[in-house]
This record gives C-alpha cells, sequence and structure tokens, in this order.
C-alpha cells in the first residue's frame, strides 16, 4: 500500500518534472541544423528605435532572400540590460546565435569560457579585401578572430556648430584651456556647456578614460589589462584632471539622474534639442542624436572634435580613445552565422549601415560614401592617431569596469576624491 | 451500512433524527468489533484515497516551492563559495574568501545602513499618519470609499510607473523644481534624487506615498473587528472620543499594527525595483539609497561576478531570517501564541 502511494507520487513528480523541463526547453534557439535543411539562427542586436532596427531586419530580410533555408529571428536589447542579458543567455547555455560583440575583457571572458566560435577561417576574400588589418587585430585574442568587425568607432566630443558660433568660439577647443574657455562661454549664453549621461555611469567615465589616455602612456593601459592593478601614479593625475575639470561646473543640470541615451532629458537628447552644447561620447552618438531630434533626422550642425591636449602626460599627443564594433557568433550556431557575418561585411550593407547609424562602416569602399562632416572628421583623426585604445571598461572586463565607472561618478557627486577610484577599483578585483 | 442507515432515516419523523444520530454513532462505534475482517481493507482504502488526494493536489505545489525557491537557496550557498565569471560550471573555489570581502567593504556597511535607516524611518513615518488616517476613515462621512479608495490607489499602481513618475518629476529640471519656483519658493529648489543628502528623504516619500495605503487598509480592517460594544460601554461610563482611541482602539489594534510592522520591515530589507527604477544600475550608491538588493545587483550580476553575487544573496538571506526570527521571538509571540508557535504551558 505504502508502495503504491510512492509510485503514485513519484509518477506526479516525474510528471511536473517533465512538464517543467519541456517548458524550459521549448524556448531553444533551435540554432542547429545542416546546411541542406532549414536553419533558424536569432539575432541579438541594441538598435531599439528608427532607422538602426530598420536596418537589422532590412539586412536580415536581404540575406535570407539569397539564403532561402535560413531564417534570422530579431531580439532587439535595450543597451543597458544587453551585457547582463546575454551573459544569462550565454550561461543557461540558450544564447542567441548571433550577437553584439563589445570586445576587450568581456570578449576574453567569452573566449575563456569557450562561449564564442572561432571565425579566423571563416572570413570570405572579399571581406578581407574591404576590411582593414587593425580592425581585424582588435577583434582577435591570441590570433584567433572572434568577432566581425562592423564600424569603427573613434571618440571625440560632438557639438553644436550653431550654439558654438552664437558663443562666440571662433574655433574647436585643441586644448583643456581652451575648452574650459569654451565652456565659460556656452553658460553665457544660458545652455548647458557639456552633456553628460551619468546616471548610466560609463559616459561620465569616458572622460576619465580620455584623461587617462593622455596622462598613461600606452604600456600602462595595456599592462593593466593583464593586472588589473592600477599603482601607477597616472591613475589618479588622470582623476585629479577630471576633478580640476568638473569644478568649473560645465555639465548640465542634474546630470548624475541624466541618462544617456534615452528620452529628450537624457544627454544625447540634450544636445538634439540644443539645450546643451557639447557632449564627449562614441560614434553611435550622431545616430541616438538623430533619433530624438523633433523631426527624427539627423542633427544638421553637429560637429566633432578630438579630446583636447593636455600640458604633460605620459600619453602620445593625438591618440584616441575607441571602439571597433562588431558581431560575434556563438560557439554552437551554425555556420551560416559566419556567412550573415560576411554579408554584413559587404559594401552593400555597410553602406545601410552607415546610412542607418550615422556611424563609420568599416568597410573602406562604403567610407566612400559619408559627406558628413563630423565623420570625416573623425576618421582623419583615427586614421592619424600614433594608436587607439578601447574603452576602459570594456578594456578591463565588466567587473573592473563598472567599478572604475562609479568610482568616477562618486567623484563627480563629490563623495571621494580621485584616489578613491583606484581603491574602488582595486576593491572590485577583490570580488571576481 | 450507512446506505441502509440514510434510507431508513428518510423515512424517520424530523423530532427523532436526533435520537437516531446518536444510535447510528452507536452502531459505528461498535461495529468494528463484530467486523473487523472486513472492515480493514475498507479503511485502508479510504485511507489511501486521502493519502492520493493529499499527493495529488499538494504535489504540484510542493514541486513549485521545491524547485523555485528551496532549490535555488541551495544553488545560490553553493556558487557563493566560487569565484565564478557565470560562463559555465564554477571551479575556482574559494571557501569563505567572498564572505570575507563582503562583510569588510565599506560600500556593504553602507547599504546596511541604509536598508537600516529604511527600515525605522518606514516604521516612524508610515505608522502613526496611517493610524491616524485609518481612525478618520473609520467613522461615516459623505465621500469616505472615495477618500479610502484614494488612499490605496497608489499601492496598486506598479512600482516601474511610480519609480518613473516620481523621476520625471524631481529630476533637476523636473515638474516639482518648476512648481517651487513659481510659486516663489525657488530658494527650496534642490536635486532631489542626485544630492545624497537630500536623495534618501526623497526615497522615504516616495515608499511612504507608495505604500501608505496598505497600511490604512490593514488598519481599517483591524478597526472593523473590534466589537462595537466596547466603544458603546465605554461612551457610557464617559469616556472621550480620544480616550476610547487610546484605551480601548489602540491596544485592540496591537496585533494588526504588529503584523503591519513585520510585512513593512521585510519589505524595506528586501526594497529594490524603486531604487532601481530611479537611479538605475550604477548611482544608487552615489546618491547614498543602494540596498542590500541592489548591491547585490550591481555587484553580482552588473559587474558579472556571478559567485560573488551569490554570496551576497546568502548573506541578505540571513540577515533577513535573522530579523524575521527576532521579531517572531519577541513582538509576533503573543499574537501567534498557539497558532505558529507551541501553546505555553
Amino acid at each position: 500500500m505504502k508502495r503504491n502511494i510512492r509510485v503514485v507520487g513519484a509518477i506526479a513528480l516525474a510528471a511536473a518534472t517533465a512538464m517543467l523541463a519541456a517548458g524550459c526547453s521549448s524556448g531553444g534557439s533551435g540554432g542547429s541544423g545542416d546546411s541542406g535543411g532549414k536553419v533558424s539562427m536569432s539575432l541579438w542586436d541594441n538598435a531599439t528605435t528608427g532607422p538602426g532596427a530598420a536596418f537589422w531586419k532590412s539586412a536580415v530580410k536581404d540575406f535570407e532572400s539569397t539564403h532561402k533555408n535560413v531564417t534570422i529571428k530579431i531580439q532587439t536589447v535595450q543597451n543597458e540590460d544587453f551585457d547582463g542579458k546575454l551573459q544569462t543567455a550565454l550561461n543557461s547555455g540558450d544564447a542567441p546565435d548571433i550577437f553584439m560583440q563589445r570586445g576587450g575583457g568581456k570578449m576574453a571572458a567569452m573566449v575563456d569560457a569557450g562561449q564564442l566560435q572561432d571565425l579566423t577561417n571563416s572570413v570570405d576574400a572579399a571581406t578581407k579585401k574591404a576590411v582593414g588589418e587593425g580592425a581585424f587585430k582588435s577583434q582577435s585574442i591570441g590570433g584567433k578572430l572572434y568577432a566581425m568587425p562592423q564600424t569603427v568607432g573613434p571618440e571625440g566630443i560632438y557639438y553644436s556648430k550653431d550654439l558654438f558660433a552664437k558663443a562666440g568660439i571662433d574655433a574647436v577647443p585643441k586644448t583643456i584651456d581652451e575648452l574650459n574657455s569654451a565652456v565659460s562661454k556656452l553658460k553665457a549664453i544660458g545652455v548647458a556647456p557639456v552633456a553628460v549621461g551619468a546616471k548610466d555611469a560609463w559616459p561620465a567615465a569616458h572622460w576619465y578614460y580620455n584623461f587617462a589616455l593622455r596622462e598613461c602612456s600606452k604600456a600602462t593601459l595595456d599592462k593593466a589589462a593583464s593586472t588589473l592593478k592600477f599603482d601607477n601614479s597616472c591613475w589618479v593625475k588622470a582623476g585629479d584632471d577630471l576633478k580640476k575639470f568638473a569644478d568649473t561646473d560645465p555639465f548640465n543640470q542634474g546630470f548624475l539622474t541624466t541618462s544617456a541615451q534615452q528620452g529628450a532629458g537624457s544627454s544625447a537628447g540634450l544636445i538634439a534639442t540644443h539645450k546643451a552644447g557639447m557632449e564627449l561620447m562614441g560614434s553611435w552618438d550622431p545616430g541616438t542624436i538623430a533619433s530624438l531630434t523633433a523631426d527624427q533626422k539627423p542633427l544638421p550642425d553637429l560637429g566633432w572634435f578630438p579630446f583636447p591636449a593636455i600640458s604633460g602626460g605620459d600619453g602620445e599627443p593625438g591618440a584616441i580613445m575607441g571602439s571597433v564594433g562588431g558581431n560575434s557568433c556563438s560557439a554552437k550556431a551554425p555556420k551560416e552565422c559566419a556567412e550573415f557575418l560576411n554579408y554584413l561585411a559587404t559594401k552593400k550593407s555597410q553602406e545601410a549601415y552607415y546610412k542607418a547609424f550615422n556611424a563609420i562602416p568599416v568597410n573602406k569602399e562604403a567610407q566612400g560614401l559619408i559627406t558628413e562632416s563630423y565623420l570625416k572628421d573623425s576618421i582623419v583623426e583615427f586614421n592619424k592617431a600614433p594608436y587607439a585604445s578601447q574603452f576602459l571598461d570594456t578594456l578591463y572586463g565588466q567587473n573592473v569596469g563598472n567599478a572604475l565607472n562609479v568610482g568616477v561618478v562618486n567623484m563627480l557627486a563629490g563623495k571621494g576624491s580621485p584616489a578613491d577610484i583606484i581603491k574602488a577599483v582595486n576593491q572590485a578585483a577583490a570580488k571576481g | 451500512m450507512s446506505d441502509s442507515l440514510g434510507a431508513v432515516s428518510k423515512f424517520e419523523q424530523l423530532p427523532e433524527q436526533g435520537s437516531q444520530l446518536a444510535g447510528d454513532d452507536v452502531v459505528r462505534t461498535s461495529s468494528p468489533a463484530g467486523r473487523r475482517p472486513k472492515r480493514r481493507p475498507q479503511r485502508l482504502i479510504a485511507d489511501r484515497r486521502k493519502r492520493i488526494e493529499i499527493a495529488v493536489l499538494s504535489g504540484p505545489a510542493i514541486i513549485m516551492f521545491v524547485g523555485f525557491v528551496i532549490f535555488p537557496v541551495v544553488l545560490a550557498a553553493y556558487y557563493g563559495f566560487f569565484r565564478w565569471k557565470g560562463f559555465g560550471p564554477p571551479v575556482d573555489f574559494v571557501g569563505l574568501e567572498n564572505y570575507r570581502v563582503i562583510l569588510t567593504d565599506p560600500a556593504f556597511h553602507d547599504v546596511l545602513f541604509h536598508n537600516g535607516a529604511i527600515v525605522v524611518l518606514s516604521l516612524v513615518m508610515q505608522g502613526p499618519v496611517a493610524i491616524i488616517l485609518a481612525l478618520l476613515l473609520n467613522r461615516k462621512f459623505r465621500g469616505r470609499s472615495i477618500v479610502r479608495i484614494l488612499i490605496f490607489v497608489p499601492y496598486v499602481i506598479s512600482e516601474v510607473i511610480v519609480g518613473t513618475g516620481w523621476s520625471l518629476m524631481l529630476q533637476t529640471s523636473g515638474a516639482v523644481n518648476d512648481l517651487l519656483q513659481s510659486i516663489g519658493l525657488g530658494a527650496f529648489r534642490a536635486d532631489w534624487l542626485s544630492n545624497p543628502s537630500i536623495a534618501i528623504w526623497s526615497l522615504m516619500i516616495i515608499i511612504s506615498w507608495k505604500y501608505i495605503g496598505f497600511a490604512v487598509i490593514l488598519f481599517l480592517a483591524g478597526l472593523q473587528s473590534i466589537p462595537e460594544e466596547l466603544f458603546e460601554a465605554a461612551s457610557i461610563d464617559g469616556a472621550s472620543y480620544w480616550q476610547i482611541q487610546r484605551r480601548i482602539t489602540l491596544p485592540l489594534l496591537g496585533p494588526t499594527i504588529r503584523i503591519w510592522a513585520f510585512l513593512s520591515i521585510i519589505g524595506s530589507l528586501q526594497l529594490f525595483d524603486l531604487v532601481y527604477i530611479i537611479w538605475g544600475q550604477y548611482i544608487a550608491s552615489t546618491a547614498g539609497v543602494s540596498t542590500m538588493a541592489t548591491y547585490m545587483v550591481a555587484n553580482g550580476r552588473t559587474s558579472s561576478n556571478y559567485g560573488y553575487g551569490n554570496a551576497v544573496a546568502v548573506v541578505i538571506f540571513f540577515i533577513s531570517l535573522i530579523v524575521a526570527l527576532i521579531y517572531q521571538r519577541f513582538v509576533l509571540r503573543r499574537d501567534t501564541a498557539g497558532a505558529l508557535t507551541e501553546r505555553k504551558k
């Protein structure tokens, strides 16, 4: 009798477990499939609105029309949620087949875990020819390519030419002193000189990165990536530089609770609505700004200049902060994933990418289409630069990168000194 | 057997039913002796059916509970012993290192302080106001039900909407500051959300606004259960309105207040969503409103230190558990004696 009860219980438990298991597995990507049969892949990107979202839709449609057996399902993830969700997906074995790759320490962690496909031998001849060696190098670890480059993103200061003219700023600031005087001139005409979305932490931290790029030598930056020790005095000096700049009160009111990209009140929105004069940002900014203007068209008077020089410092003058943006295939993705990434690097797709995002395509043939002064200026500076460095939070990985970002925000909020940034970073290293 | 008896009883006259039932009882108690061999399987069958019934009815709930509560808690405890980036199975065993880092991290001391402040301030700010509101709303007046509904509305609105709405109003260039400016109180404009010495008070006001309706509803229900006779007797003896409230209502509302305080404490310890919506993923600690839960997310998930994050979860679990047990032992015991705990002998 007792046994019977146990049997019934066991059956009930088994049935429920089976139901649970079935429920869990039905959401799988179904990424496997041989070349002859139907292949379905999932794609994650961060373009939530406007032409950017449209670009991915039409790219997928285009690719599907020449690869009849392939269907690609797009899932858009808001930028701030992207890394966390991707990590969860990768860890649960339910990774998207194709996804945006930020590179640096974040990519290294995925490679260590065996989550990324080695694309070294999947690059086709046309892509190899059109995309520069440097771009491939930036997406490689140990000589193996783990992400297909799509865009190069030199960082710099985007500004409104109209507001600069109105404030009587004749030439773009080349030194910090000139930047300071531009700040006070912009204040005089009643606009916020510099917009920064410190709620997202990284936009404020980018100011620190650029000061660090000027203060620290390339060797110091690279060494920190492997040791995660920030004992060189240049790190604190960069904090001092930023503190001095922040003390001139250059940022928009309430910048600590301003987000970077969401809505008219965000830092990009302040540029789009001419409420702020400039913003330090990566090359995706023109696209973001365009989606936040009243008519959703690119801001006509947008300009760009590189981060100003400082006096002294170990960094080579002209060095530039920036990223190469690309996409990865997860380890389990079918071989069509690499084909799709090759397609994204073609001239046609790259031109569409440029039009949708106002960002610089990595394909040199597609770069010929560029007309905007801010993009042309940034390409010139990028090509002139002695070296380009990844954004530091990407370079140093999510754990240390986040602590660095938050440390910078703390200092800007008056809750810490430049030395505290470094202390917080070292503390974070103990947690991961 | 019961069938035949039932058939008989149907033909009995009503007044005699009582005796019939009594007779039935007698039959039942006396029957096992004579009928043991046949009776046993029957009882076992009933027994078995009962057990199957229990298994089938409670099974899904137990499986859900074990699968989604107990199992994750055990896993969290397991992961907490590893330095783990969240990819693949954890391999880098570090023992209690994560716990050592947590307990010595100044940022964690901050969140403990914030959580403590939120617990105390929630009780102090919401309790008295809610009691007064409940007393008022317990009296009859025109539009009472509308006021009751209005007070309860914020509690029903989702945290995300409350957070988004308040954060838009409290921006430096938001509605609150504009309003202050336009009524000539421009001097009181402030960075409600980003000034570290103000932010926690903004948070407390939002929390009070949101959750006071819940407290009022609880207290109203408690007031309803106080027998009317006590008030009548008191007023006949010449007690004033305030005397009645102080001597009768409040003491009898005690159990409700203590339960509400318990819920409020637990809610304050676990506070996450409002902070996360208003201050985002990164700057809660900067603004001085970070809680244990936002610390866990910021240092676990956002930083992809999953081992560390799990250890933080375990610490939060124990802190909440200890607080809850202490409260049960010293405050709630008199209300739940005999129900949740053993009856005092």
